[in-house]
């Protein structure tokens, strides 16, 4: 699959002119192929594209219509090819001026995915398409589960503030069938509250354009992001062309609707929005779990190369077992969940050679300046004086002595640091023959060496090489690493011999 | 057309000096609320809940942790925020597809013009993701040098007077007009090079003062 280079785009036009407007805009960004008639872009997309695979192949991102009278285009049998055989084509219209209910029966038929009245800023027209040329955009799923009944009924919320309207709709609708249950809200805070407690129920959310604070447009906007398997419908009483294009272009809503509503009308609506929100959940839950078997894949590859790479290192320092311990420890230690940008970097980037390769290379360095030996016991004293030592290191300077002690205290200070706490918060206790070390709080780790990645970067690989330390140094000083992972974060107890009691 | 929402913007740059040369620039526009900033990672998240934005501009690369990695772990906290990531170097195509699959909305570098920083703002206030064209972005100048060759030659002697500091009232009498007619020559020179303000106008004499007098 290609993610770099041009996209490619059809270009169906009608006149000479506007062409050559076209490829001034776009010439650069695009590779452009234009057609002045609906049959020959048809001739086009049926011999380079046998199937989609072959659309995506050749990078072919988008169909633009370019018409003085898009009206034309009700009923255009190249939108509906894009669109029966071309599920990946971006399918984008381009009018001198569109009339609402032209784009209400476009985004009926699902012939257009965006549309722009004349003259529409380049910037975006061009972002679109760009994005769509670098993300995947999901097919649609077909093996969707059955409507699960009872408790689990799903819900359609409507919002407007209006009460009496959406109250005398929602109890025909709810005459009418018993397949979804109707929520009302009287504003888009109110919507988003139900949203919330309704936990997953909300299947789909038809929302007024006009209403004290935040806009109906604003909110599908925001629901986009926050949920996006709730499926959209935007309705108004006012027919703004702007905002219903607003709202098919950010929002990407699945309808828009005039009022008055019609009962009926809406209830078929609701059917066909119900099964596109059972898709969306259907391609949702299988693009997780498609990534969680993935990513553990390469997880279990990457555990091996590490252990493998950083038993190589110095073996009279740590061994093997602790080595796996430390791994061990990363794995109890939860991040984000897997998506497709991390498979996509571990697979089509150098990352994973890169993590082995500079994580070693850090690792390497600092065990080869340890000096060995030294303190066979550790006290109070000795773990203070090293702490205000790094503390009062100016950064950049020479390192003080790379003693295990040092060298401890320098990495608990940088793990202290990735989590936004300081060297007061550390705690030092006796127990017996014993000295703990430990801190307050929990410590941070939002990703690591196991975790799904999309770079590396140096602060990470320094708050792991330090992690690493502490488990090599502790154990040079004769002591055992206490540590158990959470939320991405951390418990940390060093635990060593003394002789603070036996003195 | 619908008012739209300011953007509650937060900031999470590790140099002050940077940050605060942005934020002199982003808060000259009227919709761009503060209401934060931050010089690390764990910082922007702790405060996240309690100031709730709607934009958060990061860099990629802080002291503490990595900026895209504090990015994701803020998205899951709260779905609807817009990120915007500041890069160091430009970003490949690729790595650019990973990050928009991350859930970022836009990237700009650091080699790239700041009035490109601020369009980009207000292209991803509600959500959207922006894509720059890759073969312009990086430089601006050629488009607003066109755009200077085509002032008039007026135009032209006013922007070079303006550039000098020279106040309105002595740019009219210089040249025996009004100073109603001066302003509204500079409106004109604003809009057509795409400039905001005097300091924009400077900038770009100085760095064209061959390319923009031949």
């Amino acid at each position: 699959m290609t993610i770099s280079g041009t996209p490619a785009v059809i270009l169906r036009y009608h006149h000479e002119q506007d062409r050559e407007q076209f490829e001034d805009l776009f010439g650069k960004d695009f590779t452009i192929h234009p057609f002045r008639s609906d049959q020959a872009a048809l001739d086009y997309l049926s011999q380079t594209s046998g199937s989609d695979m072959a659309t995506r192949a050749s990078n072919l991102t988008a169909i633009f219509v370019l018409s003085p009278h898009p009206d034309n285009y009700r009923e255009s049998a190249l939108l509906s090819e894009a669109r029966d055989q071309h599920p990946h084509l971006l399918k984008i219209l381009l009018g001198q001026a569109i009339e609402l209910d032209l784009l209400v029966s476009l985004l009926d038929q699902q012939l257009i995915d965006r549309c722009f009245e004349q003259p529409a800023n380049p910037d975006l027209v061009r972002s679109h398409v760009l994005m769509a040329s670098l993300t995947h955009r999901e097919a649609p799923h077909t093996r969707t589960k059955e409507p699960a009944g009872g408790a689990h009924m799903p819900a359609v919320l409507i919002v407007d503030d209006e009460p009496a309207a959406t109250k005398y709709l929602s109890r025909q609708l709810e005459l009418l069938q018993d397949e979804f249950r109707v929520i009302c809200a009287q504003s888009a805070e109110e919507a988003l509250r139900c949203v919330q407690d309704e936990a997953g129920a909300v299947a789909v959310v038809m929302t007024d354009q006009r209403m004290p604070g935040m806009h109906g447009k604003e909110l599908l906007s925001e629901l986009k992001q926050s949920h996006p398997t709730i499926v959209r419908i935007l309705t108004s009483a006012w027919g703004e062309v702007d905002v219903a294009l607003g709202a098919v272009n950010e929002g990407q809503i699945f309808r828009y609707r005039q009022k008055p509503w019609q009962a009926q009308e809406l209830l078929r609506l609701f059917r066909t929005a119900l099964v596109h929100h059972r898709q969306l959940v259907a391609q949702r839950d299988y693009s997780r779990t498609h990534a969680d078997q993935q990513f553990a894949e390469l997880r279990q590859q990457r555990y091996g190369r590490l252990l493998t790479r950083l038993s190589s290192l110095n073996e009279r320092t740590i061994s093997e077992s602790e080595i796996a311990a430390f791994l061990d420890l990363l794995l109890t230690i939860q991040t984000l969940p897997a998506n497709s940008s991390h498979l996509r970097a571990s697979r089509e980037t150098t990352l994973e050679q890169q993590l082995e390769q500079d994580f070693g290379h850090l690792v390497h360095q600092q065990l080869e300046a340890l000096e060995p030996g030294g303190l066979s016991h550790v006290t109070r004293q000795d773990i203070e004086s090293s702490f205000a030592a790094v503390t009062n290191n100016e950064p950049g300077s020479a390192p003080t002595a790379d003693t295990p002690l040092a060298r401890l205290c320098q990495s608990l200070t940088t793990l202290l640091a990735a989590s936004g706490l300081h060297t007061s918060q550390i705690r030092i206790s006796h127990s017996g023959n014993m000295l703990a070390i430990t801190t307050d709080s929990p410590l941070r780790m939002y990703s690591h060496l196991l975790a799904p990645l999309t770079r590396i970067s140096r602060p990470l690989l320094e708050q792991q090489c330090a992690l690493f330390m502490v488990y090599a140094s502790t154990r040079l000083l004769g002591g055992h690493v206490d540590a158990s992972g959470g939320e991405q974060s951390f418990r940390l107890t060093l635990n060593f011999p003394s002789r603070h009691r036996a003195a | 057309m619908v008012g739209q929402r300011k953007i509650r913007l937060y900031v999470t740059v590790g140099q002050r000096m940077l940050r605060d040369s942005l934020l002199f620039q982003l808060l000259l526009n009227d919709d761009v609320e503060l209401v934060g900033e931050s010089e690390t990672g764990v910082d922007t998240l702790n405060r996240l809940s309690a100031t709730r934005p709607g934009v958060l501009l990061i860099e990629e690369n802080l002291q503490d942790n990595d900026g895209l990695t504090i990015a994701e772990s803020a998205l899951s906290l709260q779905p609807s925020l817009s990120v915007l990531l500041i890069s160091d170097t430009p970003v490949s195509t690729g790595r650019l597809a990973i990050y928009l699959e991350a859930g970022i909305k836009a990237v700009v570098s650091k080699h790239q013009p700041v009035q490109e920083l601020m369009k980009t703002l207000l292209y991803i206030r509600n959500g959207q993701v922006y894509v720059s064209a890759r073969n312009t972005a990086a430089d601006d100048t050629p488009t607003a040098l066109a755009a200077y060759r085509a002032l008039s030659g007026r135009e032209r002697e006013v922007a070079h007077l303006m550039a000098g500091r020279v106040p309105v009232r002595d740019i009219a009498e210089q040249l025996g007009v009004s100073c109603k007619t001066v302003h509204s020559y500079k409106d004109r020179i604003f809009v057509k090079l795409g400039f905001e303000r005097l300091p924009e106008l400077i900038l770009f004499m100085h760095r064209h003062q061959h390319g923009a007098t031949s």
